[in-house]
C-alpha cells in the first residue's frame, strides 16, 4: 500500500499523578526549604549515612535512624555536560552530577553551575579531577530538590 | 516434584496516607510478610513482583519499588501482570529447584494515579477509544448480556450487593474510604468496588508448612473484545478447571473460593460459569453461599495488580485460622483467583491446601 | 528435579524505526511463524506464552501484549523490567519448563516505540519522581555520567568509545535484521555532536521498533532438533539510587556488580572457569560503548585494569572473542526486544545459522541484559552441549 494511503491517528498521554513524598521525604524538603540544609538519615546496621534522607536502608532492610545533618562541602564524583535539546528538558549547556557531601555515605544528584562551558571538553577535563563542590541555596526555595545547587569551591 | 508451602504474608492497604510514600508502604509489607514468616531477608533467594507503570506512575517503576520488595541483589523479576502470576511464577521457580525462600509481592496505589485514563489507554486506539470506553464499561456490557437473558433481577441485585458490604464490613482488613471509580448503566453504583491503595507480600519455600499450593491453571481470551463472549468468561473457567484438574480436586471440594470481579455482577457471574449457581441464579446464590468472597471481594478494596494476591493472602489468612471475624468454620481447601485488564481477557487460579 | 531447556528456535522482524504497515499484533504474528517455523513446532504445542513489553509509553497503547501477542487457550502473563525485559521473560519460561509445567514456550518481545515522537522524555519518567525527576536526568546523562567515571578510574578514552562504536557499525552491515545500517568511522564519531559529554551523537542507536521471539523446548521434546543449550541463567537486580553505588565495599558505579554476580551464577551453572578462554561469542546489552566496555569486565573477558587494553583488541580486530557480531544494540534497540535479541544472536551462533554474521567455531556464547540504569543484569549462558 502506498505510504500516502497508510493511517496514522495522533495520541496524546497526559497522565495526572499525584506523589505521596511521605513523611521522611518530607521532612528533607522541609529542611532544604527553612533551613538551607541537606540531611541523611542512618541505617543502625551497616552505618551508612544515606542522603537524600530515607526511612529505610534496602540494602540491609531495616529502617534508618537519626537526621543527620551533611555538607555543605563535598566532592563531585562523577558529571555529565548536557549539550544537546532533548524535548522537554531545559536548553543547554549545563552540567549534572553526583555529590558525596561531607557526612554522606551515599552521593546525592543536582546541577553544577558556575563552570565555564565556553569549550566542553576543556570544562570536562577540569571537572574530571573530582573537584570539591559546595552545596549554594537560592534565596527562593520551595522545598523541592531544585533549591540548591552545587558550585566549585574554587573557580574551574 | 518438590511443592511449593506459603510461610507468611503482610498487608498494608488503605487510602491517601501521606505519611508515606509508595516504595515505603512496600517495605512496611515485606517486612511483615518476612516477620510473619520468622524467617530473614538473607534466607530469601529469589523476588516475584507484579507492578504496572501506569499505575505507578513511573516509567520502569520496579527500579525505585524492586529494593523496598527487598530485591537487594536478589534474583528477581517484575511481572505487569496481576499478582497471582507472580505467585504462580514464584512457586514455579521453587518447584523447579532454582530457589528455597521466596517474596512475592503486588502493589498499586490508587490514591495516586489515574485509573480512568489509564484505563481508557489500553483500548484500540482506532476503534474503540473514540467510545471512551474504560475496564468498568466492560464490566457493564457484561452485566447487560446477561440482563438481555434474565431481566434486571434489581432485587436480587440488591441482595447480593447487601451480602458484599457486609462481608466487607466485617472483614478488618476492608480499605475505610469509600471513594468507587464512576460505572455506567446498568451497572449501579453500589455494585462498584472500592479503590484502595495496597501493598501485598507473601513468602513462598520449599520447606513444609501448614499450607501447601497444590496447582495452578492459566488461560486466555482473545485481544479482540468484539469476538468475546464476555458472559462465558473463557479464560476464568478454563483457568479454574486447570487448576482443579493440577490439584487433583474439584470446585465443590473448595472450602472458600476468591473471584476477582471487580464488580458485583463480576463476582457473581463467574458463579454461574463455575456451575455454582443455575443459569439465571447468580446473585442469588452469591448472595446465599457464604464461602464466595467472604473477604467482600471488590468491597473490601481494588487495585490492579493487587487483586489475585490480595485474594492468595485471604485464602491463607483462612487456610490459618487468622482471617479474624470473616473467618469460615471449614478451612482445607481454598481457591485464588486474579485476572487481567480488559474484562479477565487472562485469568489465573491457584489452589492452596491446609496439611 | 531441572530438566535441561533449549532454545530451538528463533524469528525476528526487521527493526525498522516505523513499521507504518503492521499493527503490533502483525508484527508478533511476523516474528513467532518465522520461529515455530525454526524450532519445527506447531503452535499447538506451546503451553505458555511470556510477553515483554518495556514502558508502555512508548507504544502510547496500555497493556499493547493483550491485543498483540495473547493467545487464546494459552497460558500468559507479561514481564517488564525495562531493557532486560526479554531476557527476564526468557528466564522466567525457563523455570516454568523446569517446573514440569509444559515442554514448550514461546517469548515474545514486541517493541511498538514507531508511535512514539520522542523516547527521551519518556526515558526521564524512569526516575524517581520524588528526588529526582525535577534535575533533569535523562539516560544518556545517566550513561555519560558513568563513562567520565571509566575515564576517571581505568584509563578509557574518548577515543575507546568512538572505536568500539565504529566496531559495532561494521559489523552491523552483516546483519539483515537491520534497514540500511549506518557505517562510520572512529573519527566521525568525534566529529559528531556531543550529546551529553563524552557521548557523540553517533554512539547513540537510533529508535527502532519490531518483534523478537524464541521458542524454548525441554529435553524431551528437542529429539534431533539443532537447539542451543541454556547452560545457565541467572539475574540480579542492584539498588536503584546511583548515588548509592557510587564507591560502596562490592566495587564502584561502573564495576557492574549485578552482572559480575549474575555472570558467577551462570558460568557456576555451565562449569565456566576460564571465561576468556571458555567462551566464543558475547552478545553485550550496551546501546553505548561505554556501557559495553563495562561488561567485557563483569564478563571476566579481561583482567582487572586490562579494560582498555581488551578493547584496543577488539577495534583492532584480533580479539579471540567475537563481540557483538550483529552489531549490537548501537544499530538497533527496540527497548522490549533488546535483551532477547542478544540471546537469539547467540542461540543463532551456537546452531551455525546466523548467515553472512556467522561467526567460526561458536560452541558457546554468551548474552547480557541490562535494564534501568545498569541496575538489573541477566547474564545467559548458551551452548551446543546438553548440560
Amino acid at each position: 500500500m502506498a505510504d500516502n494511503d497508510l493511517i496514522t491517528i495522533p495520541g496524546l498521554w497526559n497522565f495526572q499523578y499525584n506523589y505521596f513524598a511521605g513523611a521522611t521525604a518530607s521532612r528533607f524538603f522541609n529542611a532544604l526549604r527553612h533551613e538551607a540544609r541537606i540531611y541523611g538519615t542512618q541505617c543502625a546496621k551497616c552505618g551508612r549515612v544515606l542522603v537524600p534522607a530515607r526511612s529505610f536502608c534496602d540494602a540491609c532492610f531495616v529502617e534508618t535512624q537519626g537526621w543527620i545533618h551533611t555538607g555543605p562541602g563535598g566532592v563531585l564524583e562523577i558529571f555529565t555536560i548536557v549539550a544537546t535539546q532533548f524535548p522537554g528538558l531545559p536548553p543547554p549547556p549545563f552540567v549534572i552530577g553526583y555529590v558525596t557531601l561531607d557526612g554522606a555515605d551515599t552521593a546525592i544528584l543536582n546541577r553544577v553551575e558556575g563552570v565555564d562551558l565556553g569549550d566542553i571538553d576543556v570544562a570536562a577535563k577540569k571537572l574530571m579531577a573530582r573537584v570539591r563542590v559546595t552545596a549554594k541555596f537560592s534565596d527562593e526555595r520551595q522545598g523541592r530538590i531544585t533549591d540548591f545547587v552545587f558550585v566549585p569551591q574554587s573557580p574551574p | 516434584m518438590p511443592r511449593c508451602f506459603v510461610h507468611g504474608a503482610g498487608l498494608r492497604m488503605g487510602w491517601a496516607d501521606m505519611q508515606f510514600s509508595l516504595p515505603e508502604l512496600i517495605y512496611q509489607a515485606v517486612s511483615a510478610a518476612l516477620e510473619d514468616s520468622r524467617r530473614h531477608i538473607g534466607e530469601i533467594d529469589s523476588v516475584v513482583l507484579s507492578a504496572h507503570d501506569l499505575v505507578d506512575g513511573r516509567s520502569l517503576s520496579s527500579m525505585v519499588t524492586a529494593p523496598a520488595a527487598g530485591a537487594y541483589l536478589k534474583e528477581e523479576i517484575r511481572l505487569a501482570e496481576d499478582g497471582l502470576a507472580a505467585v504462580s511464577l514464584g512457586s514455579a521457580q521453587i518447584e523447579a529447584g532454582e530457589a528455597e525462600l521466596s517474596i512475592v509481592a503486588a502493589w498499586g496505589r490508587a490514591s495516586e494515579g489515574d485509573h480512568e485514563h489509564t484505563s481508557r489507554a489500553m483500548l484500540d486506539p482506532f476503534m474503540l477509544q473514540p467510545f471512551a470506553l474504560d475496564e468498568l464499561s466492560i464490566s457493564s456490557l457484561r452485566l447487560s448480556e446477561w440482563i438481555a437473558r434474565h431481566g434486571e433481577c434489581r432485587e436480587s441485585r440488591q441482595r447480593a450487593v447487601a451480602a458484599r458490604a457486609g462481608r466487607a464490613g466485617r472483614n478488618s482488613r476492608s480499605v475505610q474510604a469509600n471513594v468507587r471509580p464512576r460505572v455506567e448503566f446498568p451497572l449501579h453504583a453500589s455494585e462498584a468496588p472500592r479503590f484502595a491503595d495496597v501493598a501485598a507480600a507473601v513468602i513462598l519455600g520449599r520447606q513444609e508448612s501448614p499450607v501447601c499450593i497444590t496447582g495452578v491453571g492459566h488461560s486466555a481470551e482473545s485481544g479482540e473484545l468484539g469476538s468475546r463472549k464476555l458472559g462465558a468468561m473463557r479464560a476464568l473457567r478454563e483457568a479454574v478447571s486447570r487448576g482443579l484438574a493440577a490439584s487433583r480436586t474439584t470446585i465443590e471440594q473448595m472450602h472458600l473460593l476468591q473471584l476477582p470481579g471487580p464488580t458485583v455482577p463480576d463476582e457473581a457471574l463467574a458463579l454461574e460459569v463455575l456451575d455454582l449457581a443455575a443459569p439465571g441464579e447468580a446473585f442469588e446464590m452469591y448472595a446465599s453461599l457464604a464461602h464466595i468472597n467472604p473477604s467482600g471481594g471488590g468491597e473490601s478494596g481494588w487495585c490492579f495488580p493487587t487483586v489475585g494476591l490480595l485474594n492468595f493472602i485471604e485464602c491463607y489468612l483462612q487456610l490459618t485460622g487468622q482471617a479474624g471475624d470473616v473467618q469460615l468454620a471449614d478451612r482445607q481447601r481454598a481457591m485464588a483467583l486474579g485476572v487481567s485488564p480488559a474484562g479477565a481477557q487472562i485469568a489465573h487460579a491457584v489452589v492452596l491446601e491446609a496439611a | 528435579m531441572s530438566r535441561a531447556v533449549a532454545i530451538a528456535g528463533v524469528g525476528q522482524t526487521k527493526y525498522l524505526r516505523r513499521h507504518a504497515e503492521l499493527s503490533g499484533a502483525e508484527l508478533v504474528r511476523q516474528a513467532v511463524l518465522r520461529a515455530l517455523r525454526d524450532a519445527d513446532i506447531d503452535l499447538d504445542a506451546i503451553g505458555l506464552i511470556v510477553g515483554g513489553v518495556a514502558p508502555d509509553a512508548l507504544a502510547g497503547v496500555n497493556h499493547i501484549d493483550l491485543s498483540s501477542i495473547v493467545r487464546p487457550g494459552t497460558p500468559y502473563f507479561r514481564v517488564n523490567t525495562g531493557g532486560a525485559t526479554g531476557s527476564s521473560a526468557l528466564l522466567a519460561a525457563t523455570s516454568w519448563l523446569r517446573a514440569g509445567r509444559c515442554d514448550a514456550a514461546l517469548v515474545v518481545a514486541l517493541e511498538r516505540m514507531g508511535h512514539a515522537t520522542t523516547s527521551q522524555k519518556v526515558f526521564n519518567s524512569i526516575f524517581d519522581p520524588i528526588y529526582e525527576k525535577d534535575i533533569s536526568l535523562s539516560t544518556i546523562s545517566m550513561v555519560a555520567m558513568r563513562a567520565t567515571m571509566l575515564m576517571q578510574e581505568q584509563g578509557f578514552t574518548v577515543d575507546h568509545w568512538a572505536g568500539l562504536a565504529a566496531k559495532n557499525s561494521k559489523s552491523a552491515q552483516l546483519n539483515d535484521t537491520l534497514d540500511r545500517p549506518r557505517l562510520f568511522t572512529a573519527a566521525d564519531v568525534l566529529a559528531s555532536p556531543i550529546l551529553a559529554w563524552p557521548i557523540h551523537a553517533l554512539e547513540a542507536c537510533p529508535m527502532s521498533e519490531g518483534a523478537c521471539v524464541a521458542v524454548l523446548m525441554a529435553q524431551p521434546l528437542v529429539g534431533k532438533r539443532k537447539v542451543a543449550w541454556i547452560q545457565g541463567a541467572a539475574g540480579l537486580t542492584d539498588t536503584y539510587a546511583m548515588g548509592d553505588r557510587m564507591r560502596r565495599p562490592q566495587g564502584s558505579l561502573v564495576d557492574l556488580h549485578t552482572l559480575i554476580r549474575s555472570a558467577e551464577k551462570a558460568y557456576s551453572q555451565a562449569g565456566i572457569t576460564r571465561p576468556a578462554e571458555q567462551i566464543d561469542c558475547v552478545e553485550i546489552q550496551a546501546p553505548f560503548a561505554s556501557a559495553e566496555a563495562m561488561a567485557y569486565l563483569a564478563l571476566r573477558l579481561c583482567e582487572a585494569r586490562s579494560g582498555p587494553r581488551f578493547a584496543d583488541t577488539l577495534i583492532a580486530g584480533t580479539a579471540r572473542v567475537a563481540v557483538n557480531p550483529s552489531g549490537g544494540p548501537q544499530a538497533a534497540n527496540p527497548v522490549s526486544a533488546t535483551a532477547l535479541i542478544r540471546i537469539a544472536e547467540c542461540a543463532l551462533q551456537v546452531r551455525g545459522m546466523a548467515g553472512l554474521r556467522q561467526q567460526d567455531g561458536i560452541r558457546r556464547a554468551v548474552a547480557t541484559g541490562q535494564g534501568g540504569a545498569t541496575q538489573f543484569s541477566t547474564c545467559v549462558v548458551l551452548g551446543s552441549e546438553r548440560p
